[in-house]
């Protein structure tokens, strides 16, 4: 048990340090979040639009620029927390793969890698929700905040399995750069009068902006919503630990013993 | 700790510089230097019939290897002739098409380029693999360090080191747990000439312990380094290969 917790805290305590020392990512954290929230508030037309939303089961009219900053705001969680979580896996992945090789737990990498993104997706989102509250108080701050999670989450393990799966950095960061514009781009309701298509369901935002929107100016719990970005992560990771698994198995044939490197 | 040697060459040259040092022949007859003292065991690591194509190229065409305890040997070739390769399916990183490979313990693999992580220090990095390797402390980590001489690097980031200090770090992280087999896929490039001779005097002392020692290199000036040396051409191993004794360096290594 002891060793254990030893390989682990060992591989979190390294994870978080990997994300610290990302100079460009924390830069990102600080500025782009309340630019663009900020941008928002100043920019973005208030008149009122109605749409459909699927949470609530029923027609809701909201203010344009308040529901505007809730799509910013996960538009910047989801490029921040992707984009970290795809350096990080993609720059250490012949790193993690020697480690393996060398007898380091395969199941303590990742739930270190896992640790080290739920705690600075919980952490950016907790500063953009506290953002948007500068400016505009939602109906429910706790669950806007919670919804946003669920967001960051699921881009932060599409990021891992791009980093997992792709050798170049170039197209890792391309790809969710452009998913995340796709997503929103898509799902807000200023942006396209049609956001309702049932399309926009399989989107990896498409549970946040629902919960997102309802937490903004609802009083319920879209408790199925919540939990869509939570699914998206944890099917993202399996693929980035099987493919991670299939990297570092041992590839010889017929060997009576098995080393480590 | 191995004492540093004076380079009597004038130059600090690039371990892996081969412009002016073809590989030379290596059919030379066989006279094997530690022969006496070497221990009648099994052998360490045991190739057989071992393929490997990319297409139709076809880069090893049934390999087969025995290294024994105790024993320093080189695969040398020219650029493409596979012996990375080669080194990549004995540490199970690349699978064959055919054939087997067996060790009846741990090894220590040194991969051609670094694989480092440039955000942590060369300290985060032993930490790392202390845990990695199951290690109850990294005194031997410490001595290698000493050895190569870059303990003055030890709280340094990797992205700040040279290419020479990281690949002391690449080839410690191979060495630190010990092993008794051990994969070196030309591990000195970038050292200046006083590391190299140190890495060799390593070498030495480690196959002098017992370890199994093969190393990849394309110098014409390791060579008289080696135990038993083979040639890897046409995707096949040229055996009973030896230069012991024509030390071309005019540097003996530790023995």
């Amino acid at each position: 048990m002891r060793l254990a917790w030893t390989r682990y805290s060992t591989a979190t305590g390294y994870a978080l340090l990997e994300h610290l020392r990302n100079r460009l990512a924390l830069v990102l954290v600080v500025f782009f979040v309340p630019i663009w929230i900020t941008l928002v508030y100043l920019v973005i037309n208030d008149a009122e639009v109605t749409f459909f939303l699927r949470a609530s089961g029923r027609n809701i009219t909201v203010d344009g620029n308040d529901v505007t900053k809730i799509s910013g705001a996960i538009n910047a969680v989801t490029l921040i927390v992707g984009f970290m979580m795809f350096i990080v896996t993609y720059r250490s992945a012949e790193f993690d793969e020697r480690l393996a090789m060398a007898g380091y737990p395969r199941g303590h990498l990742l739930a270190a890698k896992l640790t080290s993104l739920i705690t600075a997706a919980a952490l950016i989102c907790a500063y953009a929700t506290a953002i948007i509250c500068c400016y505009w108080v939602p109906a429910r701050p706790a669950l806007l905040w919670l919804a946003l999670f669920g967001a960051a989450l699921a881009f932060g393990g599409i990021g891992v399995m791009l980093g997992a799966l792709l050798r170049g950095e170039l197209e890792g960061m391309f790809l969710i750069i452009m998913l995340s514009i796709i997503d929103m781009g898509l799902q807000n309701p200023v942006a396209n009068p049609a956001s309702d298509n049932g399309i926009v369901r399989f989107l990896p935002s498409y549970g946040t902006m629902q919960s997102g929107v309802t937490a903004g100016f609802l009083h319920t719990t879209p408790a199925l919503h919540l939990l869509l970005g939570p699914l998206w992560f944890l099917a993202t990771v399996t693929i980035a630990g099987i493919t991670f698994r299939l990297r570092t198995r041992d590839r010889r044939r017929h060997i009576p013993f098995l080393g480590a490197l | 700790m191995i004492p540093a040697r004076i380079a009597t060459h004038p130059i600090p040259r690039q371990a892996s510089d081969t412009s002016t040092h073809p590989i030379p022949h290596v059919s030379d007859p066989p006279t094997l230097r530690n022969r006496d003292r070497m221990p009648p065991s099994a052998p360490t690591l045991h190739v057989g019939d071992l393929h490997k194509s990319y297409g139709d190229h076809h880069v090893l065409r049934g390999v087969e290897l025995e290294v024994p305890p105790g024993r320093l040997v080189g695969v040398v070739g020219e650029n493409g002739s596979g012996k990375s390769t080669l080194l990549r399916i004995l540490a199970g990183r690349l699978t064959p098409d055919r054939g087997t490979v067996s060790f009846p313990g741990s090894l220590g693999y040194c991969p051609q380029h670094t694989v480092l992580n440039p955000a942590f220090t060369v300290d985060q990095h032993l930490r790392f693999f202390q845990v990695a390797y199951g290690l109850p402390d990294l005194e031997r980590a410490h001595e290698l360090l000493d050895i190569l001489n870059f303990a003055a690097y030890r709280r340094h980031r990797v992205a700040t080191l040279s290419g020479g200090t990281r690949q002391k770090l690449n080839l410690t992280l191979a060495l630190m747990h010990d092993p008794p087999l051990l994969l070196l896929d030309e591990p000195y490039q970038g050292f200046d000439w006083d590391t190299y001779e140190r890495f060799w005097d390593l070498a030495a002392t480690l196959r002098d312990q017992g370890r199994s020692v093969l190393v990849i290199s394309h110098i014409a000036f390791d060579t008289a380094r080696f135990d038993q040396l083979w040639r890897l051409d046409g995707g096949l191993l040229a055996t009973g290969a030896n230069t012991a004794g024509a030390d071309i360096t005019g540097v003996r290594t530790a023995d």
